[in-house]
């Protein structure tokens, strides 16, 4: 085939096309060379001498986050920083000022930071020819001094810049997070995505995990600067881009019962607190002991006081509430009965031998948290006073599997979903796990009496109980929780699917329940959980650990008719459930249901330790 | 055909030559004046010119081979170059939030590089082909797809400018191997539709232009018919789902397309790159004399923003040189595409201009400030190994069709 063929006469009508399109496309650049070069030279010869256009960044303020009620739970705040333009490399004698030893004094002592400080700043501003910040956050008499002296100290300005502020201090701080400046590595990867030095990025908590929605997008501008760094005018190129604030979240959380919450918390030292709404798994309130101001954060924390907070032994950045796993104890036997009655093991009738505060199985001792024992008790009585030698002998009868089966069915040892980041699963452990723990046929069957009395491994968040209780007390329709409501820029927000299937019995098997967990407020172990006028259902739970005294917890949920609020308090190494956790309950739930007035009169029985009723 | 390593003066194609070779050593003198800052990158000219000596021995051996070889080898090359994407996204090194090197000890380089050789060749492969014609589905899809494949791992990385110089391949390529004109407008009408709803914001400029395409093409009736349900579906869904999408997940998919949206990252580089340019005037700053690029104000001024240092410091003068000998490399390479002497080496020349003139242009027009911010550099004349090596193998290839057009 040589060149003189069809082929090529085809190819050369097709070039023609092509030759148009290099054509204009050469033409382009040539044109746009000879806009810039010849005709705007000028301009831009004037604007490179000295590096007069400046990019003024106009920062966004983060969306702000309110409670169900619209009450205001965080907001930015205006703030002022110190910062250091750079100069031109050719502005020589301004330059030199800023090297000049007494120039970094100067600053050093105005600012409040050290002189070494100042000049690694001054170094990174004049390699990269972007203004640093040398002070966030300045306190007034900083601001000031520095405004005060700025015709003195060229090169030092005073930024305004929105800081993130939460109104109520340490109030639900673990469940709104913090948000602080972004660290080089997080810039790494996120600068595609329109992060900056000096960017607020969301941490923990609902700051972090709504990062999107709530972080907005900075606005610039471009401006013609003169030789002392003064403003001329902006730039005609590129007209100024308006910053976008982030949207606004509203939560599920409800002020009242927040306060409510941290309000019966203040005395604890390490425990969690949380409250669903189980009509609709929203977040009333969850709180986590001790906590931390995240103000404290927002405004710039000194190393000293990072790593007091982050490596103290009591760990004030763990949200206990859905992070701490813990052994449920007694609070677990609501499952143990459902499971019982589900699967036949006994009816709430069925009676075994008498409780003597101890219980031989094979060739161990098992013993009930009432050393004298209860004597005979049937299912609900054996609920309502947490006898664990009539567990201990039911938890054969309903066998591993069933039991795992139902604790499985209300989102014991699975997430459960939350809105929320690093949520901890807990444990719930089963055959399979035991084969693998302990090897094939290597384990006792006596491990089951400690996970139906909720010991041995068994390991539960706060957040799980409570969402336990919400769902016995809607009869097993599953639940998602969840802790926001509605987001300002998505009209049709909706929480997401719940993660469990829920758990279906017989009617007569919740109502027996119910009945039980009734009975444990109203004259079992749980009475100091009990508010006149309202009906209560819950369960104590005393959890031995190998960290010191028992943990005390206790679940709830009220009204008992219809059901407005779940509770599940651990108060961490306290002792019985019963005597310290039940009245934290009744405490959060007078303040709730009882008029203010009532409220007040109305005082729990004083702490005896003696009384053992109250136990467990 | 046996390798012949001494080459023909007499048949191979002087000014392309000489016009590449014109450009690196253009490039080596200018990333010489750009890293000639103390501080960052100081030295790496030195780099680059060792790059260069390969690209030119890769470049006398890939002109040396007969392209009946490449024919062979086009599937093998295409396969492990999308292996080599995928590599680089699952342990691929990344810099400034984009993954797209791999690293061999000592080594570093850019798949993506390679993968337009490699789909170029494949292309080339699958049009040589006496019955083909693109007006047939089982002609144009399957190239359709193997083609797509690169661009998604490509844009995933993310590098939306060398991801988009895949489906400016296949488009120069299906026209070149004979797809009519008014078939290939009428199928990437919905892109055009797509475009012109971002730029223009309302789908009447569309319809518009759509009707007259189809006035003056008058398609077949089943062929309307697909091209006006295709339109109709994209024109319906598309401001549906605009709108859907909440404000920051739109904002997410502008700044995708469009990275100088972010006023401070890319639009400070543009404005900075115009001064730069616009300051040097006719005569140019003098070479190792440009401020803008002293203070550093450019960071990728050794790579992407190259030209932007030829204008400031060479002036006007400089950047039209720069032109011309890009203008030379351009038009002579497609001119091979046309005299080649069977359609493998044309379709294969064609390829391999056409996503060259893509990245010049790409390139260039973003100095300027008329071009989104995309990260793309500039053939032969921007630092970096991985590109340099494989222009030098597009080029020599390209003078391995000279050599061998007279050939019977």
């Amino acid at each position: 085939m040589l060149s003189s063929t069809p082929a090529r006469r085809i190819r050369e009508e097709r070039y023609r096309l092509i030759a148009g399109v290099l054509t204009v496309g050469f033409s382009l650049v040539v044109i746009a060379l000879l806009r810039l070069q010849v005709v705007d030279h000028d301009l831009y010869s004037e604007l490179s001498k000295e590096n007069r256009v400046r990019l003024e960044v106009l920062r966004s303020p983060r969306g702000a986050i309110f409670d169900r009620r619209g009450m205001l739970l965080a907001d930015s705040a205006p703030s002022f920083t110190i910062v250091f333009r750079p100069f031109p490399a050719e502005s020589v004698a301004a330059a030199r000022i800023t090297q000049s030893a007494r120039w970094v004094e100067r600053v050093a002592e105005l600012v409040e930071i050290d002189t070494l400080e100042v000049r690694r700043h001054v170094q990174e501003a004049s390699r990269t020819g972007q203004s640093v910040a040398l002070r966030r956050n300045a306190p007034p008499p900083v601001r000031v001094g520095v405004e005060e002296m700025r015709s003195e100290l060229p090169g030092i300005e005073v930024q305004v810049e929105p800081l993130r502020h939460y109104p109520n201090g340490t109030l639900a701080a673990h469940l709104l997070g913090y948000a602080g400046e972004i660290n080089e590595t997080e810039l790494d990867s996120l600068s595609t995505q329109g992060y900056r030095s000096g960017d607020l990025i969301g941490r923990t908590g609902i700051e972090r995990r709504y990062e999107d929605i709530l972080r907005g997008r900075d606005g610039a501008e471009f401006v013609v600067v003169n030789a002392m760094g003064k403003r001329v005018s902006a730039l005609s190129e590129g007209p100024p881009q308006p910053p976008e604030a982030g949207h606004n979240l509203y939560l599920t959380i409800d002020l009242r019962v927040q306060r409510a919450l941290e309000d019966a918390m203040a005395n604890v030292e390490r425990g969690a607190v949380v409250a669903i709404d189980p009509r609709d798994g929203g977040i009333l309130g969850m709180v986590s002991r001790p906590t931390f101001d995240p103000n404290e954060i927002s405004q710039g924390l000194s190393a000293e006081r990072w790593k007091e907070l982050s490596e103290g032994a009591a760990n004030p950045f763990l949200n206990r509430a859905m992070q701490g796993t813990y052994p449920p104890g007694s609070t677990f036997k609501p499952i143990s009965m459902l499971a019982a009655l589900q699967y036949h093991a006994a009816k709430t009738t069925t009676t075994f031998e008498p409780c003597t505060g101890r219980y031989q199985f094979g060739d161990r001792w098992f013993n009930c948290w009432k050393p004298t024992g209860h004597g005979v008790l049937n299912l609900v009585q054996a609920l309502e006073y947490s006898c664990d030698v009539y567990f201990y002998q039911l938890g054969p009868r309903i066998g591993l599997d069933h039991l795992v089966e139902t604790a499985h069915a209300f989102g014991i040892g699975d997430k459960t979903g939350i809105d929320l980041p690093q949520e901890r699963r807990g444990l719930l452990p089963d055959e399979a796990w035991y084969n693998k723990r302990w090897g094939t046929g290597h384990w006792r069957k006596g491990t089951m009496l400690n996970l139906v009395i909720g010991q041995g491994e068994l390991l539960t968040t706060p957040l799980q109980l409570a969402l336990m209780m919400a769902e016995i007390a809607d009869r097993g329709r599953p639940l998602r929780p969840h802790v926001v409501q509605s987001v300002a820029a998505v009209p049709d927000y909706r929480p997401e699917r719940p993660l469990g299937t829920g758990f279906v019995t017989a009617a007569a098997n919740w109502d027996a329940l119910q009945d039980g967990l009734f009975r444990v407020v109203d004259a079992g172990t749980g009475t100091r959980a009990k508010v006149p006028g309202l009906g209560v259902a819950g369960k104590t739970g005393t959890a031995q650990n190998p960290h010191g005294k028992d943990h005390a917890l206790f679940v709830c949920y009220a009204p008992l008719d219809h059901p407005q609020i779940a509770l599940a308090i651990v108060d961490e190494n306290s002792g019985h459930g019963g005597t310290y956790a039940a009245p934290l309950a009744g405490r959060i739930l007078r303040q709730l249901f009882l008029p203010d007035s009532l409220a007040a009169k109305v005082r729990p029985a004083p702490v005896d330790t003696a009384e053992a009723e109250h136990a467990d | 055909m046996p390798i012949r390593w001494r080459l023909r003066m007499t048949s191979l194609d002087v000014p392309l030559a000489l016009a590449a070779i014109a450009l690196v050593v253009l490039g080596l003198l200018v990333v010489y004046s750009a890293t000639s800052v103390p501080g960052a990158h100081h030295g790496l000219w030195t780099k680059q010119l060792m790059w260069a000596f390969v690209a030119l021995g890769a470049a006398w051996l890939a002109a040396a081979i007969p392209y009946r070889a490449y024919d062979a080898l086009a599937y093998p090359l295409y396969l492990i170059s999308l292996l080599l994407l995928v590599l680089v996204l699952v342990m691929g090194t990344s810099a400034m939030g984009a993954k797209r090197w791999l690293d061999f000890g000592p080594l570093r380089f850019q798949p993506s590089e390679i993968a337009k050789l490699g789909t170029v060749l494949m292309l080339a492969r699958r049009f040589d082909n006496p019955k083909l014609d693109l007006r047939k589905i089982q002609y144009w899809l399957p190239a359709l797809l193997l083609t797509l494949i690169p661009f998604a791992l490509v844009a995933k990385q993310p590098d939306l400018g060398t991801a988009l110089s895949f489906p400016v391949l296949l488009v120069t390529l299906y026209y070149w191997a004979g797809m009519p004109l008014g078939n290939l407008l009428l199928g990437l009408s919905p892109v055009f539709n797509v475009a012109l709803f971002f730029i223009t914001g309302s789908l009447w400029w569309f319809a518009g232009l759509l009707a007259a395409l189809l006035g003056i093409i008058r398609p077949r009736v089943a062929t309307l018919i697909v091209v006006l349900l295709l339109n109709g579906v994209v024109s319906y869904a598309l401001p549906h789902l605009w709108h859907h999408l909440a404000d920051y997940q739109r904002r997410r998919i502008e700044t995708f397309l469009n990275p100088s949206n972010d006023p401070y990252g890319a639009g400070y580089q543009i404005i900075q790159s115009k001064i730069a340019i616009g300051s040097g005037g006719v005569l140019g700053k003098g070479y190792l004399k440009g401020s803008q690029k002293a203070l550093a104000f450019l960071p990728m001024r050794h790579t992407d923003f190259i030209y932007s240092v030829v204008g400031e410091e060479l002036g006007l003068i400089g950047a039209l040189t720069v032109v011309i000998l890009y203008a030379v490399v351009i038009v002579r390479g497609f001119r091979l595409a046309v005299v080649a002497r069977n359609s493998f080496a044309s379709l294969m020349a064609a390829g391999i201009v056409s996503a060259l003139f893509f990245h010049i242009m790409v390139n260039m027009l973003m100095t300027v400030g008329w071009a989104p911010v995309t990260g793309l550099p500039l053939p032969l004349l921007s630092y970096g190994g991985t590109a340099l090596l494989v222009n030098g193998v597009q080029l020599g290839l390209l003078e391995n069709v000279a050599l061998r057009r007279q050939e019977i």
